[in-house]
């Protein structure tokens, strides 16, 4: 909001003096006009306050016309000096600086004008009716200081509270204009934490301006992708579970066929196949799930130390059916928040992936340690296996969904080809990140990294 | 005690199982929907209900609150597979065992052995066992915690009965998994967690004090309180 309003503010004012300077401007390039008026009136002035002091001259002489000349600069700060046709000072202030114009007026020109500073010096010609004629001269205020006076705290107290008045009626326009926007800035915002059915208030819609279009149209988008989401993970749902259907069929059919016909490697390789297939349709349905869900709906306290444990214990029996095993080199106490389960299928993965690749008789390593030098506050949890590892250009792509590594050695049709995506997914919805190296002596390093994690209190 | 009902709205899938557990001994019924299912399987007739999660007209998880407020009946649930969110609350719900739809059929058949194995058994020797302020009578399949009856599910009753037996000493998982749902501990298989947690609500309901401890890194422990310590 403040940015705005002082955007606003900033454009307001630079309209005030942008339309002053154009005033100025056509006043001052108008050939005619304004310019020749503006002088007749100082001229008018001029004439009016000689003929005036001239009076006082000759009714009262020297000393009157002074008191009425001292008189005048005190109320109207309006300088002058009176001056015989010849041009030879009679009474006045400032008498010496106004001769040379008195002198030319003298000599036959009906006046004399110049402009310095905001203050215009002129001299007329005054005629009185007995025949006499009197040149006066004097300092008039024109321009700025016309407008403002010449006291400079005027003048200041006025911009003070032009700025005032302005910065108020620029603040109420803000508010008014930013209201509505924030709001519907905070339902985007819930929208995004995943909270599709929220909507912009119906009173906003109500507005007959732009704004009130503006909340019209978000709304009518949320409900578009609210329905579309729905329906894509009802589609998602529904295909789960008619490609599932199938599969559990065959799965009995196959087995009655074990009943019937004599023992045949073919139906091995069909009861494999079709788990596969089975657990592939499991993954790619996670995937999306993962890939639909932009944040965590209720994060809970995870104990991370005790996920590790556990999970790496769940792991060892089944690397040490391939004859390799499952080392836990240190499990500190820490934790996240976050959900249990997606976290602990996340690290699963990993080490699954792990016990694949590593070498029979090996060690796969799992560590979790407090922030490296990013952040203390973040959990890092690596696995290391002792395998061929993977070559470096290709390390990133890991990640990626169905990604097999060229290298042959490390071939291997068994898992899914998601595992990893999957895992990803999950580190970045918790906001971590993962990153894979090789070691330095053989094997594959998977950190992954959580932010915000926090000490365990004992 | 062989007939069984299994509630699935796949026809197609039921008459497959009649057929291979028919192979077996058992004689299966089937009910296509939510509703029937619960009628059915309150009815009493059967010995083990297989229930889908998803189902019409009445979701699997409704119907198995539904039934669990009135039946002890031993559920097997089939979830799909991947879904650990269902599995835990199905079992959570009341649910004896799970299993991951599409399932081998063997592991179904030796699954439901495994829970009614737990249903027939009359055992030798005393019925009536008691570890600090809890009893359990085997004979009519019924235990209580400082003399409030706890309404447990088949699979609890054997898991209470095991810990009972043998109270005050450490039980891994393997073996209470074993024990209690007759089968091996699988790789990732939190179900016999699930189950002791359900224990614990039922035996410590509105007590701040867990007489079932985490032997972290091994295993459960019953630490059986003496009627005398509770003031």
């Amino acid at each position: 909001m403040p940015r705005l309003f002082l955007k606003i503010f900033l454009w307001f004012w630079a309209t005030v003096v942008l339309t002053g300077i154009s005033l100025v401007l056509a006043f001052v390039l108008q050939p005619q006009g304004a310019p020749s008026r503006w002088h007749a009136s100082l001229a008018d002035t001029a004439r009016y306050f000689g003929a005036a002091a001239v009076g006082a001259l000759e009714q009262g002489g020297v000393p009157a016309a002074s008191e009425y000349i001292n008189r005048l600069a005190e109320d109207a700060h309006i300088h002058g000096c009176i001056f015989d046709d010849a041009g030879n000072a009679l009474a006045g202030e400032y008498c010496s600086e106004f001769t040379g114009m008195a002198a030319h007026v003298a000599k036959g020109e009906p006046s004399d004008f110049a402009m310095r500073h905001g203050l215009v010096r002129m001299a007329v010609l005054i005629r009185r009716g007995d025949g006499h004629v009197y040149i006066y001269a004097s300092e008039l205020i024109a321009g700025p200081q016309a407008a403002f006076g010449p006291n400079p705290m005027i003048l200041l107290l006025r911009g003070g509270v032009a700025l005032i008045v302005s910065g108020l009626v620029c603040y109420f326009l803000t508010l008014y204009l930013t209201t509505p926007i924030l709001r519907l800035r905070t339902v985007a915002q819930q929208i995004t934490a995943g909270q599709l059915s929220v909507r912009a208030d119906l009173r906003m819609e109500l507005r007959r301006d732009e704004l009130g279009d503006l909340v019209r149209d978000f709304n009518r988008m949320a409900n578009k992708t609210e329905h579309l989401i729905s329906s894509q993970r009802q589609l998602l749902y529904d295909v789960s579970h008619e490609l599932r259907s199938p599969l559990a069929r065959m799965n009995v059919a196959l087995d009655l066929l074990r009943g019937r016909v004599r023992e045949d490697p073919a139906l091995n390789r069909m009861e494999i196949d079709l788990q596969r297939l089975n657990e592939m349709i499991g993954r790619l349905l996670t995937v999306a799930k993962l890939e639909a869900t932009s944040t965590l709906q209720t994060p809970v306290r995870v104990n991370l130390s005790e996920l590790v444990s556990s999970v790496a214990s769940d792991a060892n029996f089944e690397a040490q059916e391939r004859g390799s095993h499952v080392d836990v080199v240190q499990a500190a106490g820490l934790a996240v928040l976050g959900d249990p389960n997606l976290l602990r299928s996340a690290i699963e993965n990993v080490l699954r992936n792990a016990i694949r690749f590593t070498e029979p008789g090996t060690a796969v390593e799992v560590l979790l340690r407090a922030g490296s030098t990013i952040s203390a506050n973040e959990a890092i949890v690596i696995v290391r296996d002792h395998g061929s590892g993977v070559p470096e250009d290709e390390l990133t792509n890991i990640f990626k969904p169905f990604y097999r590594v060229t290298d042959s050695g490390s071939r291997d049709s068994r898992g899914s080809g998601l595992g990893l995506a999957i895992t990803e997914r999950i580190v970045r919805l918790h906001g971590g990140s993962i990153r894979a190296r090789n070691d330095a002596d053989g094997g594959l390093r998977v950190e992954m990294i959580f932010p915000r994690a926090f000490p365990l209190v004992k | 005690m062989n007939r069984l009902l299994i509630v699935d709205d796949d026809t197609e899938l039921c008459a497959l199982l009649a057929e291979r557990l028919g192979a077996d001994g058992f004689v299966l019924h089937a009910a296509h929907d939510g509703k029937e299912g619960l009628e059915r399987a309150i009815s009493g007739g059967y010995s083990l209900v297989i229930l889908d999660v998803m189902l019409p007209r009445m979701g699997g998880m409704e119907l198995l609150k539904e039934l669990r407020a009135r039946s002890s009946v031993p559920v097997l649930m089939l979830t799909a597979r991947g879904d650990d969110i269902d599995r835990i609350i199905g079992l959570e719900v009341g649910a004896d065992d799970y299993l991951p739809k599409p399932f081998n059929p063997r592991e179904l058949i030796a699954r439901i052995r495994a829970i009614l194995r737990r249903l027939d058994e009359r055992r030798t020797g005393p019925d009536r066992f008691t570890a600090g302020d809890i009893t359990i009578d085997a004979t009519v399949r019924e235990a209580w915690a400082a003399g409030r009856s706890l309404h447990l599910t088949t699979i609890e009753f054997a898991l209470l009965e095991v810990l009972v037996h043998n109270a005050g000493r450490t039980l891994t998982r393997e073996y209470l998994t074993d024990a209690a749902l007759g089968r091996k501990l699988g790789v990732f298989d939190r179900t016999i967690d699930v189950h002791i947690s359900n224990l614990r609500k039922k035996l410590d309901a509105h007590r701040g004090i867990e007489r079932i401890k985490t032997i972290r890194g091994s295993g459960y422990m019953l630490a059986p309180r003496r009627p005398s310590e509770e003031l």
